[in-house]
């Protein structure tokens, strides 16, 4: 049945809409697991506290999985899902200076937003500094043009590159997402004195 | 840690470890050989070079030519604004992916219909849409759009028009004038009247 869109169940010209849809449940989510708070987000790299880690990694392995049994009972082809290209250094590098951009900003791109919704002064400012570089790549394309389309490694995933099955990697991706949730919490135990545990 | 949070990371990793038991799926979907048949058999695969010229003239932003003969022949001739995907690579990623995303009309072409046909074949068997062989391929293109024959005199006129057409397009290709035949004309005979002169004198 799935994807919609390129199987033409959905035309093409709703891609936006939906687009725009997705996005508000994203920005809410977000903003509901308290992504708008620099305290928040950056104090995975200080050691404290690993909710974004945590929220991320659930996020993946929930979609890894159901995207795997989905396939399986026929709901979605995922040789029809777009894999975006591996460009293993320049993608290392990028990888490198949105995290130091993260650390230093206190946000990533998404959580700006989110911040700006709830009328954070700082995420303004954040923004402005993203437009900025934005703006400063676009200019300066064409120095790193070479290194930026450099490595392809083509549409490839992790069990195509170890030659392993998509539904091994899920597997190890979940041991390994647990494990670090595990021991986060250790740590938070550890550091944090007044730890709220939150409770569903 | 919270029971609720041991539970839920319990059912992850037992819904993780059962994809394991899951019979592995081959998940190429292989084209209904019955569909693949009906649209070969389909004339509205192809498309006149007629066509096609008049498309590359218009600049339809929607046309794609898609030239699969090899490297060193599109280097000595190709149609405006066409690619190079020869047939050989045509199912490589690299062709896969940049004709997958296309959404424009591919029209494949080689020398003749052979190749091109194959191409056809092997983008239907892609999955790809909207996608044409050009009739006759290159020969066919040089016969008709470049060097048009003059239809018999006691041709239709849609014929003449269709000349007038190739004879433009031809024009338009290759940049070349095109003789106008000048049929006899019967040479205008300009007689002036003589100017009544002006009386001279008289009573």
């Amino acid at each position: 049945m799935g994807p919609l869109i390129p199987q033409g169940i959905i035309p093409m010209g709703w891609d936006f809409v939906i687009a725009l849809l997705i996005g508000i449940a994203f920005g809410f989510v977000l903003e509901a697991s308290g992504f708008s708070s620099s305290r928040n987000i950056t104090g995975v790299f200080y050691g404290y506290n690993f909710v974004v880690l945590r929220v991320f990694f659930t996020a993946v392995v929930v979609a890894m999985i159901g995207l795997q049994y989905f396939d399986y009972f026929g709901w979605i082809d995922l040789n029809q899902i777009y894999v975006l290209p591996t460009f293993l250094s320049p993608m290392i590098v990028g990888a490198i200076i949105m995290g130091v951009g993260f650390v230093l900003g206190g946000f990533c791109p998404g959580t700006s937003y989110t911040a700006i919704a709830i009328g954070k002064i700082d995420a303004m400012v954040f923004t402005g500094g993203l437009f900025l570089g934005i703006f400063l790549f676009s200019e300066f394309f064409p120095f790193f043009e070479q290194f930026y389309y450099s490595g392809n490694m083509g549409s490839i995933t992790i069990g195509e590159f170890f030659g392993i099955s998509n539904n091994l990697v899920t597997l190890i991706f979940v041991v390994i997402a647990v494990v670090a949730f595990y021991i986060t919490w250790r740590i938070e135990l550890r550091v944090r004195k007044n730890m709220i545990q939150y409770k569903f | 840690m919270n029971k609720n949070y041991i539970i839920l990371m319990g059912i992850l990793i037992l819904l993780a470890a059962g994809l394991l038991v899951l019979p592995l799926k081959n998940n190429s979907k292989q084209l209904d050989p019955e569909v693949l048949m009906w649209d070969i058999v389909q004339p509205t695969r192809y498309v006149s070079t007629d066509e096609v010229a008049k498309m590359i003239i218009e600049h339809d932003p929607l046309l794609m030519m898609v030239d699969v003969r090899s490297a060193e022949d599109f280097q000595l001739f190709s149609l405006t604004n066409a690619i190079n995907f020869p047939l050989d690579s045509l199912a490589l990623d690299d062709a896969r992916s940049a004709l997958t995303f296309n959404k424009r009309n591919l029209v494949f072409y080689s020398n003749d219909d052979l190749k091109s046909d194959q191409a056809w074949v092997i983008a239907k068997r892609l999955g790809l849409k909207n996608i044409y062989v050009l009739k006759g391929g290159l020969n066919r293109w040089i016969q008709t759009i470049i060097q048009p024959e003059a239809p018999a005199e006691t041709a239709s006129e849609a014929e003449f028009n269709l000349y007038a057409f190739r004879q433009g397009a031809s024009q338009y290709f290759t940049g070349g004038s095109i003789s106008i035949d000048k049929s006899p004309q019967a040479e205008v005979v300009v007689s002036r009247k003589k100017k009544a002169k002006a009386a001279e004198g008289g009573c």
